[in-house]
């Protein structure tokens, strides 16, 4: 295999890690950001704005509870608002922690090294922003546990031919292996931070969690056999979590929702958006962190590249979609082409058109895809498109069906939006923690990047 | 080493002529009896089973193209030592461009859309002839698809070609930046293909996601050929050394993949329209529930996934290529069984294998496989003058 220190063949390709690093600089550079390195104002007024924003979550489903799903804008028809967006948005940004974790190490890919981790915790921060909302959306919230099949005296069972049934066994399962494969890959990093701790109680702490690493032979075996296990069962998750979300619609035969593509698009749809934020965190991290030699322009292109052939499925998807609404010639089907593109909500329609594929199409060019400046704003655009999208497949689906006298908008109230908003805050809080009090960049995973690790293992 | 020697060495084994004549003898007499069963056999039976036939081994030509073209795409040394492979199955293509002619003769016998009684008696068939499904409109798609193609092929095949004369040459930015944009049209192409060359078969039936299962079943079943190719090649020089278990694992691998996805694709299909049932989707699965297709159909949720799939979990069945090519072969019949069930019950209501189900597939076949073999014979089996190729002469690292 190559050299990751080197550039690849043509030189024009950013090497996965800069030179001149040894075992020891890279441990320290990347513990001391937890360890060593004092609180800084940047990250206090990041945490600080995440956590007052968490707040108003709270606020926002303190009242819900109160008072029930009507201060939402869901009625009928639309009955399904804000809630169902953000669910699916928040999913489908929680795959690319997976793929990049799972998908790409069984595919060998070494670049992911570095991005690895921090990917892992975003997929978790944002499947518990996913999870909240189809919770809240209850009603009774507090019953939630009925959403289980488990022996009762009420003659209760759930239905087990509703694809919402499925959404809690494969969203619950989805988070479960998530954290465990995220724990596991901690274990050798969490010891290290033991190791090196000046504080008692960071070291008792970090010891506790690191499950008494020693780092021998016999514990580096076990570790690899237990990851790849991880990882092939983690492999399927990122097809079938984001699959079993698209039925919730395919199954209904309601126009925009029932199409045989929906599986496919809303896989590549959920890696396209996770890219997308993995890369809007990547980018002002290795900024203010320092870490552009092991967050290297080579992460940035392959992320990139990896949005432009999901964006291009996405594409497929909406092309096919629109081809067959008009080739089946089923008047409803045509109508909801029509109702998309010239509809009360067709300004959302072209912007989704062009934030999904017009924009993110500069990614073909290397000057741009290299550009992190650029790579952040397509990253941006693309997010807020894969929201735009879902808004146009719960919403514009569902507000004028087949009879027009129960046809209706939809409008947000404040509640709506601060509940969304609020989620943003707490995925914002959570992931500004997760980098002050865990490795946020894989050190061992990293270590074995250099020329040196290969010169052990060949020896 | 001097590179003419290399040449010498790399050369195809004589077993692939003795395979390209007896192919071509085996396409001649089956032609023959094809030709027959013109006159003997309804028209409407001949046109579906060569159609049959014609998707069965386009596929084969597209899939390689595809593989190669994501090969330039995403690197990897498991596609060094099929390279040429695939470039030999891939530029059959002019065969196939002569084949579809009779395709275009016959479209008034195959598809209820070409019939102008039909036409007249349903709405839907109007309007769609009118602006989309009518010969004129099908012979133009067909021609652009066939045109996409082969203008990819030529291109592929030229740089392919200028890189067997020396110097030493870097060709991969070249050939990536057609890649990127050609697997596009491909896809595109195959999708438009695949509705007016099957789907229209049943004019009134939609389903998004099923030109992605004949993208599936393609590379798929190339994958599978390829294998097989490499299973006969590998017992002569020089592929005995060229082939190694790990990259021939990666074969394997891919295999697996591509068996997953068919079944993703095809399993999301079923899924989604049985519980809709909606009359005008759930009629595809209906009439393919009954009359005996519905054998076929657990056949192929049997041996085209759960068989295959659990024998390619094997780490040790992939090395080794003996083991790996019956699986490959299974798979091939599975594809054809795929396809015939996609096709004929648009024919028959109740199974039937006609004569020329066979027939003429075989002939198609003797005449694809003589042309990929005389492909196969003409230039050396490895890209010598690619910079990558010096990699795989090295003794593996184990």
């Amino acid at each position: 295999m190559d050299d990751p220190t080197q550039a690849t063949r043509g030189s024009r390709t950013a090497p996965v890690i800069e030179p001149g690093y040894t075992f020891a600089t890279i441990t320290d550079k990347i513990s001391s950001i937890v360890l060593t390195r004092p609180v800084s104002n940047g990250w206090l007024v990041g945490f600080g704005v995440g956590f007052l924003i968490t707040m108003m979550l709270l606020y926002a489903m303190g009242y819900l509870f109160l008072r029930g799903v009507g201060i939402w804008g869901v009625n009928i028809p639309v009955g399904w608002g804000f809630a169902i967006v953000n669910f699916v948005w928040w999913i489908g940004i929680g795959h690319a922690g997976t793929l990049i974790s799972a998908i790409l190490l069984l595919l060998r890919q070494q670049w992911r090294n570095s991005i690895n981790r921090f990917a892992e915790a975003m997929t978790l921060f944002a499947v518990a922003c996913a999870g909240m909302f189809p919770v809240l959306h209850l009603g009774r919230p507090w019953l939630a546990y009925w959403l289980f099949p488990y022996p009762n005296s009420m003659n209760y069972w759930p239905q087990f031919r509703s694809p919402l049934v499925w959404d809690v066994f494969a969203v619950s399962t989805y988070f479960t292996i998530s954290l465990v494969f995220w724990f596991i890959g901690l274990i050798p990093d969490l010891a290290t931070l033991r190791d090196r701790a000046e504080n008692k109680w960071a070291a008792i702490i970090y010891g506790i969690l690191a499950m008494g690493w020693r780092g021998s032979a016999r514990h580096w075996k076990r570790y690899e056999t237990a990851y790849l296990l991880l990882a092939g069962l983690a492999t399927p998750l990122v097809l079938s979590v984001h699959t079993v979300v698209s039925f919730d619609f395919a199954i209904a035969i309601l126009p925009g929702w029932h199409t045989t593509i929906f599986p496919p698009y809303f896989v590549a749809g959920a890696i396209y958006s996770g890219f997308a934020m993995v890369l809007m965190l990547a980018i002002p991290i290795r900024k203010f962190y320092g870490l552009e030699d092991f967050i290297t322009q080579r992460h940035l292109e392959n992320s990139a590249k990896v949005m432009l052939a999901t964006g291009l499925i996405v594409a497929y998807g909406y092309a096919m979609e629109a081809f067959m609404n008009w080739y089946g010639g089923n008047p409803y089907d045509n109508y909801l082409l029509w109702n998309r593109l010239h509809g009360p909500y067709a300004p959302i329609y072209c912007a989704l058109l062009f934030c999904n594929i017009v924009f993110p199409q500069v990614l073909w060019f290397r000057k741009w895809r290299t550009n992190p400046g650029l790579l952040f704003l397509v990253s941006f655009v693309v997010l807020v498109g894969m929201w735009l999208e879902r808004f146009i497949i719960v919403v514009v689906s569902l507000h004028r069906d087949f009879q027009t006298s129960s046809w209706g908008m939809y409008y947000p109230t404040k509640w709506d939006w601060m509940t969304y908003i609020g989620t943003l805050g707490f995925f914002m809080a959570a992931f500004f923690l997760f980098i002050r009090i865990l490795p946020m960049i894989s050190i061992f995973e990293m270590r074995t990047l250099l020329p040196e690790a290969k010169e052990v293992k060949a020896e | 080493m001097s590179p003419a020697r290399v040449n010498i060495d790399l050369l195809a084994p004589p077993v692939a002529h003795t395979i390209q004549r007896r192919s071509l003898y085996i396409g001649l007499v089956f032609a023959v009896l094809s030709v027959i069963g013109i006159f003997i056999s309804p028209p409407e039976q001949f046109l579906h089973s060569y159609l049959l036939g014609y998707m069965a081994w386009l596929g084969l030509t597209l899939g390689c193209m595809a593989i190669l073209m994501l090969q330039y795409l995403t690197g990897g040394k498991w596609g060094l030592v099929i390279r040429r492979i695939l470039e030999a199955a891939m530029q059959t293509l002019p065969l196939m461009m002569v084949l579809f002619v009779p395709l275009a003769v016959g479209v008034h016998h195959l598809y209820d859309w070409a019939r102008p009684e039909k036409v007249a008696a349903d709405k839907h068939l109007r309007e769609i002839t009118r602006d989309f499904l009518n010969p004129t409109g099908f012979g133009l798609r067909s021609i652009i698809y066939l045109v996409i193609w082969g203008g990819l092929i030529y291109l592929l095949s030229r740089w392919s070609a200028q890189q067997d004369d020396p110097p030493v040459r870097d060709f991969s930015p070249r050939y990536k930046r057609l890649s990127a944009p050609g697997l596009i049209l491909y896809v595109f192409a195959i999708s438009f293909g695949a509705i007016d060359w099957v789907m229209s078969l049943d004019a009134r039936w939609i389903s998004t996601i099923y030109p992605l299962i004949f993208v599936a079943g393609q590379v798929l079943a190339a994958f599978c050929f390829v294998v097989v190719v490499e299973a006969i090649l590998s017992r002569y020089s020089p592929m005995a050394q060229l082939l190694k278990p790990d990259e021939l694992k990666d074969h394997g691998n891919m295999m697996l993949t591509f068996i997953m996805l068919w079944a993703y694709f095809s399993f999301s299909q079923l899924l989604i329209i049985w519980a809709g049932n909606l009359p005008e989707e759930i009629r595809w699965y209906v009439r393919r529930w009954v009359g005996g297709w519905q054998y076929l159909g657990l056949g192929l949720a049997a041996f085209h996934f759960a068989v295959p799939f659990v024998l390619l979990l094997s780490r040790e069945r992939k090395r080794q290529v003996h083991r790996l090519v019956r699986v490959a072969i299974l798979i091939i019949i599975m594809r054809f069984v795929d396809l015939f069930w996609f096709i004929e019950p648009s024919n028959h209501t109740r199974l039937l294998v006609h004569w020329l189900d066979l027939v003429i597939p075989v002939a198609m076949g003797g005449f694809w496989l003589a042309y990929f073999f005389y492909n196969l014979k003409a230039r050396p089996l490895l890209p010598v003058y690619d910079p990558q190729t010096a990699s795989l002469l090295e003794p593996a690292h184990e």
